[in-house]
C-alpha cells in the first residue's frame, strides 16, 4: 500500500518544527506502525538525510515508550491502543497521515517525534511508592487481598506511562496518570502507610510539573492503551480530600 | 520542595471550589425556577381569595418575591448566594489560565470525538450565562431590589417579556445553562470524589434528566408570556 506521511521535524525545543512530506509506497498491510517508520529511516540513510526520531522500545505494547499523534489521535486511530500496536490495516492505502509528538508544556520536544516525558517520572518518585523491608521477597499470601480488591487495583496499576492521556487532554492534565497510581496503592494494604502523604505529594508534583487542572472532560480514558478508568481520577480526588481533611 | 498548604492552591483543590460553589448555584436554580413558575400559573387556578387577598396570578407573584426581600433568612442565603458566583467565576478564570499555560504548542490536527462539545467548552458556556446574569440582574434585580424604582415586578416582568429580542437573549442564556449544567454536575461530584462505582451511571443520567428538566421548564416560560 502506498501512504503519504506529514511529519513533525524540529531540531530542539527551542526551534521551531514545521511537517515534511514523505511518500511512501510497498508497504504492508501487516507492518506495524513504527516499521513502516523504520522503512522511511532507512530510505533517508540511503539519502543520507537525517532519520525521523521517535521514541520506541519494547513494541509489544507494554513499556509506554512509544508516543505519536497520529492524525489529531494519540496512539492512532484505534480506542486503547499503543502505537507498536497499530497496524498500517488500520489506513487505508493511499491515505495522508499527519504525525506529529505529544504536546503538552510538560513534555518538552527533544528532538521531531520524541518528547521528554521525565516530568511523569518525577510525579512517580514523590509518591508511587509504598515502604517495605529490603531484602528477600515477602511471603506472597502473607497479608491476604480480597480477589476482587486485587483485581481491581491491577486495572490502575496496569497504567504503562505513556502519557497519551496528558497528550490528548485540552488541560495538558495528567490527572489519569496521578489517579492511576494513586488508586492502586490506595485500593491495597501495602500502600496504606503513605496513603495520605502519597496523594498530596503526587498532586503537589503533578502541578510543580506544569500539568494543567482535570476538567473531566473523559478524553484521556478513550485514548488510554490500558483502558485505566476515569473512576480512578475520582478515587484520586477522594484520596486526596481525605488527606486534606485527616492528615495533621 | 513543599507541599502547597491552601485547601485550593493545588489542580485538585481549584476544582473542588468549582464544584462546591456549583453545586450551590443548583440549589438555588430550583428556588428561583419554583418562583419563576407562579408567573405561568393560569388566574383561573384562584377560585378562592388566599391568604391577604391574594386572588390571581399578578398578586400571587407579587406577594412571592415581597416575601423573598423582606425574610432575613432568604437575604442571608442571597449573600452566599453572591460569593458563591462571584468565586465561580474568579476559580474558572484561574483554572482556565493555569490550563492555557500547560498546554504545548497547537496540534495541527485534533481529533475531538472522545469528548463532548460541551465539556471541553466550559467556559464559554459560563461566559455566556454571566454575560446574560448581568442583563437579568440589571433588568430585575437591580430595579426591584437595588434602586427600588420598580414596586410591581409581575409588570416588569410580563412587560420586559413582551419584547422579542429580550426572549432570545433569555433562551440563548437558557440553553447554555442546560449544557453547562449536564457536564458541570457530573464533573462536580467526579472532582469532589463522590463518585462511587455503583453509583456512577445514576449521577451521570440524573444530571441529565435533571438539566433537561431544568432546561425545558426555564425555556417555555418567557415563550409561553409572549404569546399570552
Ligand atoms: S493512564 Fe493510560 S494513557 Fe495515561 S499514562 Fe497511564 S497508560 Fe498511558
Ligand atoms: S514500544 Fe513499548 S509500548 Fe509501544
Amino acid at each position: 500500500m502506498k501512504l503519504t506521511l506529514k511529519i513533525w521535524r524540529q531540531e530542539n525545543a527551542k526551534t521551531k518544527g514545521k511537517l515534511v512530506t514523505y511518500k511512501l509506497s510497498d508497504l504492508s498491510s501487516d507492518m506495524s506502525f513504527l516499521e513502516m517508520l523504520d522503512v522511511l529511516n532507512e530510505q533517508l540513510a540511503v539519502k543520507g538525510e537525517p532519520a525521523v526520531e521517535f521514541d520506541h522500545d519494547c513494541r509489544e505494547g507494554i513499556c509506554g515508550q512509544c508516543s505519536l499523534v497520529i492524525n489529531g489521535q494519540a496512539h492512532g486511530p484505534e480506542s486503547h491502543y499503543t502505537t507498536c500496536q497499530t497496524h498500517l490495516r488500520s489506513f487505508k492505502d493511499g491515505d495522508t497521515l499527519i504525525i506529529e509528538p505529544f504536546r503538552a508544556n510538560s513534555f518538552p520536544v527533544i528532538r521531531d517525534l520524541k518528547v521528554d516525558r521525565s516530568s511523569m517520572d518525577k510525579i512517580i518518585q514523590a509518591g508511587g511508592y509504598i515502604s517495605s523491608f529490603t531484602g528477600m521477597a515477602p511471603e506472597a499470601n502473607a497479608i491476604p487481598i480480597h480477589h476482587d480488591i486485587a483485581e481491581s487495583a491491577f486495572d490502575s496499576a496496569a497504567c504503562i506511562g505513556c502519557g497519551a492521556c496528558v497528550a490528548t487532554c485540552k488541560n495538558s492534565s495528567a490527572a489519569l496518570f496521578v489517579s492511576a497510581k494513586v488508586a492502586h496503592l490506595a485500593k491495597l494494604p501495602q500502600g496504606k502507610i503513605e496513603r495520605s502523604e502519597r496523594v498530596l505529594w503526587m498532586v503537589n508534583a503533578h502541578d510543580e510539573e506544569g500539568f494543567g487542572s482535570c476538567t473531566n472532560t473523559g478524553a484521556c480514558a478513550m485514548v488510554c492503551p490500558q483502558e485505566v478508568q476515569l473512576l480512578d481520577i475520582a478515587r484520586m480526588n477522594y484520596e486526596y480530600n481525605r488527606a486534606k481533611c485527616i492528615s495533621k | 520542595m513543599a507541599i502547597k498548604k491552601g485547601l485550593f492552591k493545588t489542580s485538585v483543590g481549584r476544582k473542588n471550589l468549582m464544584a462546591v460553589t456549583g453545586l450551590f448555584i443548583i440549589f438555588f436554580l430550583i428556588i428561583h425556577l419554583v418562583g419563576n413558575l407562579i408567573l405561568i400559573i393560569p388566574n383561573s387556578f384562584f377560585p378562592i381569595e388566599f391568604w391577604g387577598g391574594v386572588a390571581n396570578t399578578h398578586d400571587m407573584y407579587n406577594a412571592y418575591s415581597h416575601f423573598l426581600v423582606h425574610f432575613w433568612p432568604v437575604t442571608l442565603v442571597a449573600w452566599v448566594l453572591y460569593v458563591a458566583i462571584i468565586t465561580h467565576i474568579i476559580d474558572a478564570t484561574l483554572i482556565t489560565i493555569n490550563n492555557w499555560r500547560s498546554r504545548g504548542d497547537k496540534y495541527i490536527v485534533t481529533d475531538n470525538s472522545t469528548s463532548t462539545w460541551y465539556s471541553r467548552n466550559m467556559g464559554i458556556l459560563g461566559t455566556i450565562i454571566g454575560v446574560f446574569l448581568v442583563i437579568h440582574m440589571a433588568q430585575f434585580w437591580l430595579q426591584y431590589k437595588v434602586l427600588k424604582v420598580e414596586h410591581d415586578l409581575y409588570e416588569l416582568v410580563i412587560v420586559t417579556l413582551k419584547t422579542w429580542w429580550f426572549v432570545l437573549i433569555y433562551e440563548i442564556g437558557i440553553i447554555a445553562l442546560g449544557f453547562h449544567l449536564v457536564h458541570g454536575i457530573e464533573s462536580a461530584h467526579r472532582s469532589l470524589g463522590i463518585y462511587p462505582k455503583k453509583l456512577m451511571n445514576v449521577i451521570k443520567y440524573v444530571a441529565l434528566c435533571f438539566s433537561l428538566v431544568m432546561a425545558i421548564l426555564y425555556a417555555i416560560i418567557p415563550i409561553i408570556i409572549y404569546f399570552k
